[in-house]
């Protein structure tokens, strides 16, 4: 007997009613947000020193380069950076930056577009795809993320997206942090130190 | 009207301190109850129960059932000892049809002696002083199998002159834990020491508690230590006894 | 004296255990506390996170059955393994299919309990620890002591002077930061060349097949993504029915665990990348792992199949906070180590776990799935009872004592013979050695008992 059929074997029993499952779920606890006051909220959370990331805002696409280079000028690094081979950033003027699309192990500052943003966590939603490479967003020292405020959304229930699923479907709340040694909080354990939010308003 | 209440004095205060159950008789009267201790009764079981003798735990448990199923009420000077009728009994005798429903019907009417004073009858006692300071720590069977936090700070807010300071570390065990300190003495003795150690920076006079196992231990700890800070059981203080000897202490 | 017995002793000789043990429950204590006090109805939440898993565990060959069709759709491959040995060869054989010289592991306890990074070592495959406590385990060649922090038990001074011997550019400045700075260097091209990435599961989602790992250093996704293949290592007890399942448990573990709101990172791997996708393996295979959880399930442990592993229950745990997680000899130490490791490895040699607690009852008050670990404690203290692995001493006494007191007028006289002849050891009110209760005495002196028992008083003064 194969271990599959072993197991299955001792787990024998009736198929679980959808409705039990569902009713599971029915008014969950969680922390209260405002739902009228999204990006407030979101950006409440995203100040928390558990999360501790920083944030712009832009009215349009067009700002962006802009942005990011004042971004990366006040933390004194090059203006040098990874992007996702996404369409909607090749419409941006990014003269004045040194570009690529492949992170090098030691790679400064790299650009993502988040899906979603979620207020109860100041959680930013991620999904792989052709045009979105998911190892940069872990190798950079300073993470820097486009968020449409109006992808924002209250809860982690919101986080999924419709349809068929990605390879990866990732949130990040925060900078990568260790509490191992002796429970002390630091940042920048093995990915990103800086997580800068640029917000588009549009 | 006169609340009949049985005594279920618990086997360690019989042996090692008469005048807790004394002091539980007291309160208990002055709050309006006849007390009658039934002869039938000696330990609830408890340490069979904890150390997974099964067959013995039911036999002290059928003892006791037998002697305090008479009562309308049933008062504990002990959380764990209460905690055991209440909440362990019924457990001992599930899938027993005729041990289980006189089980269910003695652990619903068995209380901790503060618990019952205060929630039960809603008494408060009255023109008693003591000018002390005083600590109080929740033991851990009173607190989390019954409930038992309020209720005896309730009380001991009653005394006149009686400041209550808190203690850090109130709800973490003592290190007693039955046979625990006895099987693991160099552990029950880490734990205990950094409880002694959290007593005496209080700067209270007294220490407090609800159950006598855990007052030993700490009494016990804090008497080694070379500590000046003395141990009473809650309800003698709340039963105007609070001038006599404390746990260590002799006449 | 036990081999419980020897590393507990051990434990409490080390002043420099309990400092570090101090500083990183004490810490963990103290902001559970406040993300709990911040939780609307934490208890209830508590409560639901118990129904959800119960409710898995009672219909759990229907939601494997679910995920594993869902995950092989999604193009991983499911493997199943009822032993720990089975789990690691196949995992060795995924190894040597894809032709590795060294994995990248991404912290998992089911891996440590199956042994896998010994099996690793057998099969001569390098092995990089990517967490950065089980980097310093790894380089310190020891076991893990806690769950969450499995380096709890080294204070800042012994992992710095431990990476400052074995990291090829240490660091100079002595902080904290300084040494997770160091580790980074470290582990960061290591990581990025391995041939396979091997992780547990923090959740599999049975209507996606999707597996979820939380972390909050990174290092999870840097051990996964790269390499070309993707190891997980499962146990069957890991499933919720759905993502917003998942989310609820997620709130629960983050708090429990270490008081944040959530993880820095928390990912849903599902399949293999896509060939359009720009990165991400080409290989996902998931070991489902039994390992003694349907024999558990079986034979009233069931409730300890609920567990998310947030650590809560040893952090808070009186005995863990004096003696660390090493002294449990198991892979899981503190309340729910001691309910799983007789489970996992046999109750006779570890019979002292079930023992070495007092039963206060705050594992179970802090459990986020509200696992009644003191009544699992008693009911293996029962089967040991049962079984006959209680010593002769104890069982004689035990014994002894209810044959006593079931004769309440023997007992009155008995226990009045034993009060006069403790009376004669003490003085002054207290007893400071006592015969058969020198585990008492030997640190707490005993309080003389009265003259006389509060019976044989009453009796006295008044009839009943």
């Amino acid at each position: 007997m194969s271990a599959r059929d072993a197991i299955l074997g001792r787990l024998k029993g009736i198929a679980p009613d959808a409705a039990q499952a569902a009713a599971l779920l029915v008014a969950p606890e969680r922390p209260a947000v405002d739902e009228a006051a999204l990006e407030a909220e979101f950006l409440a959370r995203l100040a928390l020193p558990s999360v501790s990331a920083s944030h712009d805002a832009i009215d349009s696409m067009a700002d962006l380069p802009a942005a990011i280079r004042r971004y990366l000028d006040a933390q004194g690094e090059d203006r040098t950076l990874c992007l996702p081979p996404d369409p909607r950033l090749a419409y941006c003027d990014w003269s004045g930056f040194t570009l690529h699309d492949v992170a090098a192990p030691a790679e400064v500052a790299a650009l993502a577009i988040a899906r979603r943003g979620i207020a109860e966590t100041g959680s930013l939603v991620f999904e792989t795809g052709p045009a979105a490479p998911m190892l940069p967003n872990f190798l950079a020292l300073h993470h820097i993320v486009l968020l449409a405020t109006r992808d924002i959304a209250p809860y982690l229930e919101d986080a999924p997206l419709p349809g068929a699923q990605p390879r990866a479907h990732y949130w990040i709340t925060g900078v990568s942090g260790t509490t191992d040694i002796e429970g002390t909080y630091v940042q920048g354990a093995h990915g990103p130190r800086f997580l800068h939010v640029i917000l588009l308003r549009a | 009207m006169t609340q009949q209440v049985a005594l279920f004095v618990t086997c360690l205060v019989d042996l090692m301190r008469p005048r807790i159950g004394f002091a539980a008789i007291r309160a208990l009267e002055a709050a309006g109850c006849d007390v009658i201790v039934p002869q039938g009764q000696t330990c609830c079981g408890q340490p069979a129960l904890n150390s997974g003798d099964h067959a013995h735990a039911a036999a002290l448990a059928k003892q006791t059932i037998e002697a305090l199923e008479p009562y309308a009420a049933i008062v504990v000077p002990s959380g764990s000892c209460a905690g055991t009728i209440r909440c362990h009994y019924p457990e001992i005798f599930e899938g027993d049809a005729d041990w289980l429903p006189r089980a269910q019907a003695v652990a619903a009417k068995t209380y901790e002696v503060m618990a019952y004073l205060d929630e039960v009858l809603g008494w408060k006692p009255e023109s008693i002083s003591i000018d002390a300071t005083a600590t109080y720590h929740d033991s851990c069977s009173g607190l989390r199998e019954l409930g038992i936090k309020a209720q005896p700070r309730r009380l001991l807010k009653a005394i006149d002159g009686l400041r209550l300071a808190p203690l850090a570390g109130e709800e973490t065990c003592c290190g007693f834990g039955g046979t625990f300190c006895v099987k693991y003495p160099a552990i029950s003795n880490a734990i205990v020491g950094e409880k002694a150690d959290a007593i005496d920076a209080t700067g209270a006079d007294l220490l407090l508690a609800g159950d006598l196992g855990c007052l030993m231990n700490m009494a016990g700890k804090l008497h080694r230590d070379g500590s000046t800070v003395r141990a009473f059981h809650a309800i003698e203080l709340i039963a105007g006894m609070g001038d006599g000897p404390a746990i260590g202490e002799e006449p | 004296m036990s081999g419980f017995d020897t590393r507990a002793a051990a434990a409490l000789a080390d002043p420099l255990l309990k400092t570090a043990v101090e500083r990183t429950a004490g810490t963990a204590e103290a902001k559970r506390t406040l993300a709990v006090s911040a939780f609307p109805d934490f208890d209830a939440a508590r409560t639901r996170a118990a129904a959800i898993k119960d409710h898995v565990i009672a219909h759990l060959g229907h939601y494997l059955e679910q995920f594993e069709a869902n995950a092989i759709a999604a193009g991983a491959q499911v493997h199943w393994a009822a032993t720990a040995d089975e789990a690691c060869r196949i995992v060795i054989d995924l190894c040597k299919a894809s032709g590795a010289k060294t994995v990248a592991r991404s912290k998992s306890m089911l891996g440590e309990e199956i042994g896998l990074p010994h099996a690793l070592a057998e099969a001569g495959i390098g092995r990089i620890e990517t967490d950065l406590a089980e980097h310093i385990i790894q380089l310190a060649d020891e076991r893990p002591s806690h769950i969450i922090w499995p380096a709890m038990h080294k204070t800042r001074e012994q992992v710095s002077a431990l990476f400052k011997a074995k990291h090829r550019t240490p660091h100079e400045e002595d902080s904290i930061a300084a040494m997770a700075e160091s580790a980074r260097r470290e582990l960061r091209d290591r990581m990025l060349g391995a041939d396979v990435g091997i992780s547990g599961a923090n959740f599999l989602i049975a209507d996606s097949g999707a597996v979820c790992t939380v972390t909050n250093e990174g290092n999870a996704e840097l051990s996964l993504v790269p390499p070309r293949v993707h190891i997980v290592t499962a146990g069957i007890e890991k499933i919720v029915p759905s993502m917003p399942h998942a989310v609820h448990m997620l709130r629960m573990l983050a708090r429990s665990a270490t008081g944040a709101a959530l993880t820095q990172y928390t990912t849903f791997y599902t399949g293999p990348k896509r060939p359009s996708d720009p990165d991400g393996p080409e290989e996902m295979h998931i070991v489902l792992v039994d390992n003694g959880r349907t024999k558990m399930r079986e034979e009233g442990l069931a409730d300890m199949l609920r567990c998310i592993r947030c650590g809560a229950c040893m952090n808070h745990c009186v005995v863990f906070r004096q003696i660390g997680g090493h002294a449990y000899g198991g892979t899981y130490p503190g309340p729910m180590g001691a309910v799983l490791t007789p489970a996992l490895d046999g109750l006779a040699p570890n019979r002292d776990l079930v023992h070495a607690c007092t039963l206060n009852g705050k594992c179970q008050e802090v459990c986020p799935v509200r696992i009644p670990l003191p009544t699992l404690l008693r009911g293996w203290r029962e089967k040991s009872w049962r079984e006959g692995l209680e010593p002769t001493s104890m069982r004689m006494g035990l014994g002894l004592w209810a044959w006593v007191a079931r004769r309440p007028a023997l007992y009155r006289l008995v226990t009045r013979l034993a009060l006069r002849a403790m009376r004669l050891m003490g003085r002054r009110g207290w007893i400071e050695t006592l015969p058969l209760a020198g585990g008492w005495t030997r640190h707490r002196a005993m309080p003389r008992p009265a003259a006389s028992s509060f019976m044989a008083q009453y009796r006295k003064e008044r009839r009943p």
